[in-house]
């Protein structure tokens, strides 16, 4: 009884305080909404958005455009002037509420709705438009419903259009919560009871708590759970179907933070999400890195610090063989594993990183040049590696040398991984992290299978040739093609951290030359501590990491001056007569991801914007910022990919198609 | 009889497991229910006639709207005047909203002069999970053969408003007419629609 007092008093404050004093209805109604409208002063012909600002009382909902499994939507009644229309209730991303197995998609806290009011042309300036509207709407506890009915009305003047800042302000922030239309088409497909959505929705994007709210009824059970896995670029909701057969299927794919999608789905064929398919898929992805890691062996960056370590293990008797051959394979699978473990772990904290992702970084590939310089002059016999100690026992017998020697492959292998692993790597990035690291691992076993072989069949050790003399002049040769590797890495230095970079790199790699040539002439003459001068290159040399960096026109965006795209820049750039590309992307818009990998940010089109002097324009939408959403919907786009070309003195933006293709930007980049 | 409603209840759980659903042009599930006079009353006993099934809360504004309108009695009438059995059921969970003991469900058919062949009480939601039953109300019909032939909601105003009904097309008479001509039911299901069914958490 006191509880009940209690919560009678609190209710009647909390209506008592949330109903400003000019609101019309104040009675007993549980959630207090008051009409707005974006301005007072509409232009005649123009649209004016109307906001209903609805504040559920503590402890009750409003229910979303599909209730769910009870509720039902909310009705709105217009008394509008004549001539003037409103659309249909626009909604904001609900919530879910499971009671007693019923599911329901509710507002618990306050929400805003929108409808879009249309006004005719041809009213004079100052005519009074009394705007009326009966709401009728479902408010409920976890208990009770009370249908309820809100009439709230408004007078609005023909003016000018002109909207107030603080006004936009907080339209700006209530519309942060609607869904934003997501540029590509999802499908869907029913398959034993099953309901299955595939969603295109890039993997770098981040996704939370995902939840798919229909607004199409009948499609599947809502309070059945559901699950999301996502594969690469494929977000996958699964659930349980209902009987009904859509033709289509609409609604909202939330993405945690109250963020969300709107969706269209068409009849298709969405994959079963991997589990079952996971061991077929990862066991081809193994093949094929096993294939690809063999092939690795006679690459330029491997082969020569292979094949004399096969001679040497050829030399040793069949105990020792196996041993090396095992400790061999342990440090290249380790170090293939490591790699891949570390960029499973970039990738999960979110950065859109490949293979060989350790080479974008100038730092490394200086360390990888300097290396590959020491194991060339090495080959070449400017120094020998007998020296105790020395951490590189690259010649090195025992098991220790052998796994150095392992690791040591498996990393240096790596520039030369890509062009031939590129499938069967892309396959174990969207693989369950176990099945991705097998595919690692096969990457190593696949490397590392020449010296099993060699380590474990005796006959195939007999055939190798006998050593001798003949060796130290293939080792010589064999410095060739380290040499070349070391240019290459040379090439891609300057690549990442420009001229400079590249010079420091190859002064770096000659006093490093210049130590071990030194350490070398030591040697000869059978000096104590011979490896203190290469040492103390070497120190040098790697000391010329810290001052390496990327080039500052590498560092930025992917097109070469791309900026920001605002309307007062577009406005400047018109001004300046130049041509402008502006395009609109997210990182979760699949279709905006592919046209820049594919079309804008290739060579050749970067070339001709380049040529053509055409200013380039991004519009980032990935927060749905609502100023960049009303320029996007002014080009009737509801979101984006959206893709403007203004030419040369032309105010009027040409609206390209949302898939694009190199020419028509080349071509119109020439015009 | 306890002892026997515990059994069939257990029987109906595990024959349609919880928030299974019935499927139009299926064998609807058979079930038995206390009724307010304490009686059993079996589905399966009605074989042979129409049987409505309508899922009633007192409490719920959906189900008082065509209560205190007085469409629900005359949808009742006509149905049994055709010969049909109607079945109220109410699946609220005690100290849920619209509950009632055996007692109180027959002063409120007194109350509301409502017609039902009879009013039963499914206190532990297990008829009402094991049709699907969501909203008050929600109605379902059997034929003769014992298969479902029409769920969903009463009519297609979704609303609490009573001026809503007069222009609203009655999806059970109009079901029961086109049964009674031998017809198929033309719209044989909808989405229901109302408060949800207050069943124990």
């Amino acid at each position: 009884m006191l509880m009940r007092l209690v919560s009678f008093v609190l209710m009647t404050l909390a209506a008592w305080l949330a109903i400003p004093a000019a609101a019309q209805v104040p009675g007993q109604r549980h959630i207090a909404i008051d009409l707005v409208a974006e301005t007072d002063r509409p232009a005649a012909g123009g649209e004016v958005t109307l906001a209903f600002v609805s504040r559920p009382e503590a402890g009750w909902h409003g229910y979303w455009k599909n209730p769910g499994d009870a509720g039902v939507e909310t009705e709105a009644h217009w008394t509008l002037p004549a001539g003037a229309t409103a659309g249909p209730i626009q909604y904001p991303v609900p919530h879910r509420l499971l009671i007693a197995g019923l599911m329901n998609y509710v507002y618990e806290g306050p929400f805003t709705q929108f409808v879009t009011l249309k006004l005719p042309a041809g009213l004079a300036a100052g005519t009074r438009l009394p705007i009326g509207v009966k709401l009728d709407y479902l408010v409920c506890t976890e208990e009770i419903c009370v249908p309820e009915s809100a009439t709230l009305a408004t007078t609005l003047t023909v003016g000018d259009g002109a909207l107030m800042p603080e006004r936009r302000a907080e339209f700006d922030r209530w519309r942060r919560a609607l869904p934003k239309p997501l540029g590509s088409p999802a499908s869907f497909a029913i398959d034993g009871g099953t309901f299955r959505l595939g969603v295109p929705f890039p993997a770098a994007a981040a996704a939370k708590d995902v939840y798919f709210f229909p607004v199409t009824d009948g499609a599947i059970d809502y309070a059945a759970p559901q699950t999301v896995s996502r594969e690469g670029d494929l977000l996958v909701v699964e659930t349980k179907a209902k009987a009904g057969k859509p033709a289509a299927v609409e609604g909202v794919l939330a993405t945690g933070d109250g963020r969300g999608f709107a969706i269209q789905a068409t009849p298709g064929t969405v994959a079963a999400p991997a589990k079952a398919m996971a061991w077929g898929a990862a066991l081809a992805a193994f093949a094929g890195a096993v294939l690809g890691g063999l092939i690795l062996n006679v690459m330029p960056c491997v082969f020569p610090i292979l094949s004399l370590k096969a001679l040497s293990l050829a030399r040793s008797g069949g105990e020792g063989a196996r041993g090396e051959a095992l400790a061999y394979t342990a440090g290249v699978v380790l170090v293939c594993v490591a790699l891949g473990a570390i960029l499973l772990a970039l990738r999960a904290g979110g950065a859109t990183v490949g293979w060989a992702f350790q080479l974008q970084d100038p730092r490394v590939i200086l360390v990888l040049l300097l290396l590959v310089t020491a194991i060339a002059f090495n080959l070449a016999g400017l120094f020998e590696l007998s020296a105790p100690g020395a951490a590189n026992r690259l010649a090195a017998s025992g098991k220790g040398g052998a796994f150095a020697t392992g690791a040591l492959a498996a990393f240096v292998a790596t520039p030369c991984t890509g062009p031939f692993m590129g499938a069967a790597l892309g396959a174990a990035l969207v693989l369950p992290w176990w099945g991705a690291l097998a595919v690692f691992a096969g990457l190593g076993l696949g490397l590392a299978l020449p010296f099993l072989a060699i380590g474990f069949i005796p006959g195939l050790r007999r055939r190798l040739p006998k050593p001798g003399a003949w060796m130290e002049t293939l080792r010589r040769i064999l410095s060739v093609p380290m040499f070349l590797t070391a240019l290459a890495l040379a090439w891609v230095l300057g690549q990442e951290a420009g001229v400079n970079g590249m010079t420091i790199g190859i002064a770096a790699a000659a006093l490093l030359a210049a130590g071990l040539w030194w350490t070398g002439l030591r040697q000869a003459r059978g000096r104590a501590l011979a490896w203190l001068p290469g040492a103390a290159a070497a120190v040098v040399a790697l000391a010329s990491v810290a001052v390496i960096t990327h080039a500052p026109a590498q560092a930025t965006a992917t097109v070469a001056g791309a900026e920001p795209f605002s309307e007062t820049r577009l406005a400047q750039l018109q001004a300046e007569g130049r041509p402008v590309f502006a395009y609109f992307t997210a990182d979760w818009c699949l279709t905006c991801k592919v046209n820049e990998k594919a079309v804008i940010e290739t060579a050749a089109v970067r070339d001709a914007l380049a040529k053509g002097k055409v200013a380039v324009l991004v519009g980032d939408w990935t927060d749905g910022d609502p100023a960049l959403g009303r320029f996007i919907e002014a080009h009737n786009r509801a979101g984006v990919p959206l893709y403007l070309w203004y030419g040369r003195g032309g105010s009027q933006p040409e609206v390209l198609p949302q898939v694009l293709t190199q020419a028509m930007l080349i071509e119109r980049a020439g015009g | 009889m306890r002892l026997a409603f515990a059994t069939l209840a257990v029987a109906m759980a595990l024959a349609a497991p919880a928030g299974a659903e019935q499927t139009v042009g299926a064998q609807a599930g058979n079930f038995r229910l206390t009724d307010m006079n304490g009686r059993n009353v079996e589905l399966s006993q009605f074989r042979g006639k129409t049987v409505v099934l309508e899922w009633n809360n007192p409490g719920c504004p959906f189900v008082q709207k065509h209560y205190n309108s007085g469409n629900m009695q005359k949808t009742q009438a006509a149905a049994r005047a055709e010969g049909a059995v109607w079945l109220t059921i109410n699946s609220g969970a005690p100290g849920k909203q619209g509950y009632m003991t055996g007692t109180e469900a027959q002063s409120f058919v007194k109350k509301t002069k409502a017609t039902p062949t009879d009013y039963l009480l499914d206190p532990k939601g297990v008829v009402g999970k094991g049709y699907g039953a969501k909203t008050t109300p929600h109605i379902y019909i059997i034929d003769g053969s014992g298969k479902l032939v029409y769920q969903g909601g009463i009519d297609d105003k979704p609303t609490a408003d009573t001026a809503d009904i007069a222009g609203a097309r009655n999806h059970v008479l109009a079901a029961l007419g086109e049964l009674k001509a031998g017809k198929p039911v033309s719209v044989a299901e909808t989405r229901p629609y109302g408060c949800s069914v207050k069943y124990a958490d």
